[in-house]
This record gives C-alpha cells, sequence and structure tokens, in this order.
C-alpha cells in the first residue's frame, strides 16, 4: 500500500490474511496441478518435439533438428519453386489447412444461423417446446459413432438422402462420402445438425435476457416483425453471438471425430484436416516431430481466436 | 485420529502389494491380439498353450483389427506393460522397433538353442541388423475362395488352380446373374484386394517408386464393376460391409482374400451363420507368372520391452511359433508359419477344410511375396497408395491420374 508520505510501505500482514490465502490456494491447487500435468507439460513438451526428430521410444533417440520440421510440412523448398497454389493442392499440410478452413468458414455461420432460428421459434409458447428443445439438443449427447455410421447410410448412393434430392428433381446419384466434392459437405451437414441445439440453447438463455420493453419501444415506433429482430434481437444477442462463434471456431479447427468415422479423410485427400493429419504422422507414420510441428501450426490458430475472444469478453465485460 | 489414519493408509498399501504378488503367483500372460473373441486359432492356442503349462493362465486383449495398428501404437507409446504384442504387419514391427519397443530376442534364441529351420528363411522379416525381433506363427498367402453351390447351381466348371486373370474375369461375368442377386466375384475395399497381385511375380514391390502395372488391374476391377460382376466399391465403403459378411452370405461365387479367411469360415459353416459347400484354388496369375504364386503376410509375436514376465513371454512366443503352436493353430485351419510334415497333413485334415484335391493343392503355393516389404518409408508411401486407391476406386480420379499422383508423391518421399 502507498503511504501518507506516498512511498510503498510493507504491511506485514496477518496471520488470519495469510492463512485465507492459503485456503484460497489449496482450493484452486487441485484444479491447477491437474492443469500442470495434463495439459501444461504435454504442451510444453510437443512444442519441444517439433523441433526434434524423434521416432518414438527412449528419449536419447530424439534428433535435434531446428526448424527443420517445419520446413519439411510446409515443403518450404518446393513452394519456394512452384509459389504458393502448389502448397494448397500438392503438400499435405497446405490441404488440410484449405479443407479445415473451408469447413470452418462454412460451419460457424451455418451452425449459428440454425441455432438462432431453432432459439426463436422455440421462445414462444409452442406446444410441445419443450420437447422439441430435447430433441434438438439430442445428437449433441449421443455417441458419435453411432450418429456418423447412421448419416453415412443416409447419404449412401440409393440412400435416403439422395432419394429424397430425386424427388425434388436433382439427378445426383453417388454415395456423398465417395465423392471428392460432396465428402466435405457430408461432414459440414453432421456437424451443423449436431452442434446447432448445443448453441440454440445459449441462444434461448440469451432470448430471456432481452428487455421487453425495447420490443414495446419498437411496436410504438411502428417497427414491423423484421425490423424489431433486425435491430433489437440481434444487437442484443451480439455478446453471445461473439461467445458462440468463438467456440464454434475452435472446436470446428479441432475437428476429427466425424472426419474419422464418416470418410477417414478421403476420398483421396479431399476430407484430410489438420487433426487427422497430426494423428496419421503420429500414430500411423510414428513421425511425432512433424506431427507436433502441424500440432503447433494448429495451436496459433485456436490461440489467435482464443486471445481474441478473451479481450473482446473483458470489454463486454467493462461496459 | 491421526494415527488411525495411517493405519488404514498403509493397510491399503499392503493390500495392494499383495494383491499384486497373488497375480504374480497365478502368472498370468498379457497378450494383446485382434478380434479375440472370433477368432478360432487364438483361442486354440490359449486351450493348448494352457493345457501343457499348467499355472499360467493366457489373458488376450482384445482390439478390433480395423484399428489394430494405431490402438497397439497408442498403446506402446504410452509406456502399456502388456507382455506380448501381436505383431500384424511387418511396417508396425518396423516402426515398434525403431520406437525400442521390442524385446531383441537373439539372446533368448542362443540361451535356449531355439531352432529356427522350420520357418524356412521367412522369420527373416522380422529380423532387423541380424537382430531378431518377433517369430512369425502364422503365414497367410491370398488365394481364391469359391462357393461350390452357386457353381453347381450354374452348372459352370470350378476355378482351377491354374487361371489367368483374363480366365478369372470371363468366369465372374458367367456367374454373375443380376436376376438372382448373384456376384461373380468380390474385391475388398483394400488396395491389397485389387491391385496387390502386382508383386506376385516377385519382381515388383509396392515401395519401388513406380505404379505404372498397377493399371492392369484397377482395369480388370473396373471392366467387371461396370459388369455387375462385383459389388461397387462406393457402396461397400458407405455401408462398411466386411468381407466375410458378403461371402457368408452365399450370394458371391468368388472372393480373393488372405488364407486367415479359411478358419473364419470353418467356423462360420460350424455355428450356422452360413451353410454352403466351399473350395480354394490357387489365386489367378498374369500370363507371364507361374501359376500358384501369391503374396502374403507374416503375423507374429513380440515381447514387449516393458513387459515384466519376459521369461515366461519368451516361453510362450517360441511355444507359439514352434511345432506345438503350429499343430494347434492347424487344427483351426490357419496356415503355421512353422511347416514340417506334421503340420502339413495337419492343416488339410482340419475339421471343415474342403476335401477335394484342387484344395489340399492350394496350400502350397509356387512362390510368395511380401505384401508390402518393410523399409523406412513403408508406412508413408502405404497412406499415399491408399489416398491415391481412394480416389481411383470412387472414380474420382481416372487410372492414369491417379497412377501418375503416386508416382509422383512416392518419388516425393524417397527423395
Amino acid at each position: 500500500m502507498i503511504g501518507s508520505n506516498g512511498r510503498m510501505v510493507k504491511r506485514s500482514r496477518t496471520r488470519y490474511e495469510r492463512r485465507k490465502e492459503l485456503i484460497a490456494y489449496s482450493f484452486l491447487a487441485p484444479n491447477f496441478i491437474g492443469f500442470a500435468v495434463f495439459t501444461l507439460v504435454p504442451v510444453l513438451f510437443s512444442i519441444y518435439l517439433s523441433f526434434v526428430k524423434w521416432k518414438g521410444g527412449a528419449f536419447s533417440t530424439m534428433e535435434w533438428v531446428g526448424l527443420g520440421n517445419y520446413t519439411e510440412i510446409f515443403k518450404t523448398a518446393k513452394v519456394a519453386e512452384k509459389g504458393l497454389g502448389y502448397l494448397f493442392t500438392k503438400v499435405d499440410l497446405g490441404i488440410a489447412l484449405k479443407n479445415t478452413v473451408f469447413y470452418t468458414l462454412v460451419t460457424v455461420p451455418l451452425t449459428l444461423v440454425c441455432a438462432i432460428a431453432l432459439a426463436l421459434a422455440l421462445n414462444r409458447a409452442v406446444k410441445g417446446a419443450v420437447g422439441f428443445r430435447t430433441v434438438f439438443f439430442f445428437p449433441y449427447v449421443a455417441s458419435m459413432v453411432a450418429i456418423c455410421v447412421c448419416w453415412r447410410f443416409m447419404m449412401m448412393k440409393d440412400g435416403p438422402i439422395n432419394q429424397f434430392l430425386m424427388a425434388l428433381g436433382s439427378g445426383y446419384n453417388k454415395s456423398w462420402t465417395a465423392d471428392s466434392t460432396m465428402a466435405i459437405w457430408s461432414i459440414i451437414l453432421v456437424s451443423v445438425w449436431r452442434n446447432m441445439g448445443y448453441y440454440m440453447v445459449i441462444y434461448l438463455a440469451a432470448l430471456q435476457g432481452v428487455p421487453a420493453d425495447l420490443y414495446e419501444a419498437a411496436t410504438m415506433d411502428g417497427a414491423n416483425k423484421a425490423q424489431q429482430f433486425f435491430h433489437v434481437t440481434l444487437p442484443q444477442l451480439r455478446p453471445t453471438t461473439f461467445f458462440a462463434s468463438t467456440m464454434l471456431i475452435i472446436s470446428c479447427f479441432k475437428i476429427y471425430d466425424v472426419v474419422a468415422i464418416m470418410t477417414e479423410g478421403g476420398p483421396g485427400r479431399s476430407t484430410k484436416m489438420l487433426v487427422t493429419y497430426i494423428y496419421d504422422e503420429a500414430f500411423t507414420n510414428f513421425n511425432y516431430g512433424t506431427a507436433s510441428a502441424i500440432a503447433m501450426v494448429l495451436l496459433v490458430i485456436v490461440l489467435i481466436f482464443t486471445l481474441a475472444q478473451f479481450s473482446t469478453e473483458s470489454k463486454y465485460a467493462n461496459n | 485420529m491421526k494415527k488411525a489414519l495411517a493405519l488404514v493408509l498403509a493397510m491399503i498399501l499392503l493390500l495392494c502389494s499383495a494383491s499384486f504378488a497373488v497375480a504374480e503367483d497365478a502368472k498370468t500372460l498379457t497378450v494383446v491380439a485382434w478380434d479375440a473373441g472370433t477368432t478360432p486359432y487364438l483361442a486354440a492356442q490359449k486351450e493348448a498353450f494352457e493345457a501343457s503349462h499348467p499355472g499360467v493362465t493366457l489373458e488376450y486383449i482384445d482390439v478390433a483389427s480395423q484399428d489394430y495398428a494405431k490402438k497397439t501404437s497408442t498403446m506402446l507409446s504410452g509406456g502399456d506393460t502388456s507382455d506380448v504384442f501381436m505383431v500384424k504387419e511387418i511396417t508396425d514391427l518396423l516402426n515398434w522397433q525403431a520406437a525400442g519397443y521390442e524385446e531383441p530376442l537373439n539372446s533368448y534364441i542362443e540361451a535356449s538353442g531355439y531352432d529356427l529351420s522350420g520357418f524356412a528363411g521367412i522369420e527373416s522379416n522380422y529380423a532387423v541388423d541380424g537382430e531378431q525381433y518377433a517369430l512369425p506363427f502364422r503365414s497367410d498367402f491370398w488365394v481364391l475362395y469359391y462357393n461350390k453351390d452357386l457353381f453347381d447351381a450354374a452348372g459352370v466348371d470350378y476355378p482351377t488352380n491354374d487361371m489367368t486373370w483374363e480366365q478369372y474375369a470371363e468366369l465372374a461375368k458367367k456367374m454373375t446373374d443380376a436376376d438372382k442377386g448373384i456376384y461373380g466375384t468380390h474385391y475388398h475395399t483394400w488396395l491389397s484386394a485389387v491391385v496387390n497381385w502386382d508383386v506376385c511375380d516377385g519382381v515388383n514391390t509396392l515401395i519401388d517408386g513406380n505404379y505404372d502395372d498397377l493399371a492392369y488391374f484397377y482395369e480388370l476391377y473396373q471392366d467387371l464393376e461396370d459388369a455387375g460382376a462385383c459389388m461397387p466399391y462406393n457402396e461397400l465403403k458407405a455401408a462398411g460391409l466386411h468381407y466375410s459378411a458378403a461371402f457368408e452370405n452365399g450370394n458371391i461365387a468368388m472372393l480373393p482374400m488372405g488364407y486367415w479367411f479359411v478358419s473364419t469360415l470353418i467356423g462360420a459353416i460350424k455355428d450356422g451363420t452360413c451353410s454352403f459347400n466351399w473350395g480354394i484354388v490357387a489365386v489367378p496369375h498374369k500370363e507371364d507368372v507361374a501359376a500358384g504364386s501369391s503374396f502374403g503376410n507374416l503375423t507374429g509375436a513380440m515381447i514387449n520391452a516393458k513387459s515384466a514376465n519376459k521369461d515366461l513371454a519368451w516361453e510362450y512366443i517360441s511355444w507359439l511359433a514352434g511345432e506345438e503352436g503350429a499343430l494347434a493353430t492347424a487344427s483351426t485351419g490357419t496356415r503355421p508359419a512353422w511347416v514340417s510334415d506334421a503340420v502339413a497333413s495337419a492343416m488339410a485334415s482340419a475339421d471343415g477344410f474342403p476335401t477335394d484335391e484342387a484344395s489340399k493343392a492350394a496350400l502350397i503355393p509356387t512362390a510368395v511375396s511380401v505384401e508390402i516389404p518393410a523399409s523406412e518409408h513403408s508406412s508413408e508411401i502405404s497412406t499415399v497408395l491408399n489416398e491415391e486407391h481412394s480416389l481411383i476406386m470412387t472414380r474420382e480420379s481416372t487410372i492414369e491420374e491417379g497412377i501418375a499422383e503416386m508416382n509422383e508423391r512416392v518419388a516425393e518421399i524417397l527423395g
């Protein structure tokens, strides 16, 4: 604290205060120890691994290669020679990045739009609203393996989805997961369907917090329903939308389960994602070094969005 | 209060160590294997081993076959202490060896005076720089299975041990009957089921960087698929249909598949899953390759370097790979790696094995090449080949484009 003469004065803390502090730390400790052992140490280890060549086994077999793993995954020599197009059409990392970004760019807005629409529909006193909410939330808690296998069947050549599309006049008859163009859409569709229920619940909660007098005022001013939605509801939901989109972006970049079950990254490399690529490098090819380097690329991307989320969150909190 | 707590803790510790001691006394050997619940030879081996080794219990840790490489590698890298791991692919063995997960076996072989001659040299595929890392107990090569009942019903002669691929394709089309839902042949989705035949000449390998020759087999396949003589790849992939379920359904005339399927099929007929007469013949061959040439894989067992029961583990794998284990393996219709007269006659007389002469003759192949030889880059090359394979099979790439990509991408790996 600052004394009356403006100089720092060290105040001896009472035993009571120290004790209170210790109690607080002891409550934090279990969580922090868990974080340190199971998250912090592996992350630090993985950063180190990205600079060595290692096939697993004894630590003594690690060989320091500096940035070698990074130049290898980005194929820097080849890319410098053949241009950036080569990175995104031929190099595994480029293809995985391109696929992951595309998947994220489509999945995030689509999920949010569906979630808001569902939340608005179920926010009224509809008959059976609770039942519907449960139905839409269900995919989020159901087993992904079972869900994905079902969807794979539905998207078969003569499956229900193609039959439905055919009835609408589409001439498409291929298995979605066996078509390089459609395979990624099959993953997007399943992801949106699975996530929208969760974000619907978040939006439902947020909708309860929109003050009713705002709508009253808008009605007095002659705003119709659409104008009310765009000028009252959406702006009021902005903090929620920001939170939801950041969480979604992060989870989209980490997509693995749906891909592993539906397409295994195929056909070819058309649904290869960053995490499936990491998995293949680490556990099929045993290149822990390059796998960790790819993981670092993913870490940086996710970190950027997390920091953006944190800083904006504190802004909302201060207002 | 504190004293009481300390006492309770001490008791718990004591109990824990006591239960460990008991476990050690009963001698349980843990063996990581795939499809342990449904593979008959594993059950036969366990029974025979436990009978000849009183006081030892064999405990299989079951891993689904399609996840075996990934799951076991994850287990080993996580420091798993299971005593023995079955080796499914030679590439796994090589990766595990490089990672130091495998106990070197030369000292055990010397100490026990173990005779390797029964393997006829095939065990060298499990050696790295002169050091043996696993012992083979199965050596499967690919044969052509056929459903005798379908051939009888159609009044068509059975396949023979000397057919060219053209003759085989013709036969497949002849046996196809769309009205009755009968397919002439069946290709599982693997690369090996469709084009691995290229290595049967003993010259080509899948790691040599030149894949132009695969075009012949892709064309053969696409011709059959277009003719409706086999189920389309896309449907198999989407439905995740297993080849055993497909063949056991009884509407498939021929199936090129590894020898391991013999024991599955015998089992399926015994338990009533299916009921038809079947036989095996040698796989077809190209004009310029000797009849009876095939490719195959070794299956073996290795000792985990982290095992606490290494001596017992050696006792087990040396028994398993040797003549006694081979007899137990052969009794279920599985082909052991150890070959002696006793083993050969046991194979042919296995309960449920077809009794015709052609099937017996197919037991002895002219030459067997390795499916994919072990090398530093085998797994990376496999990944690339499988990715391009899926593009060709789904017709997303033409055969030429796909093979050109294989050549280009593998050249990059080989540097």
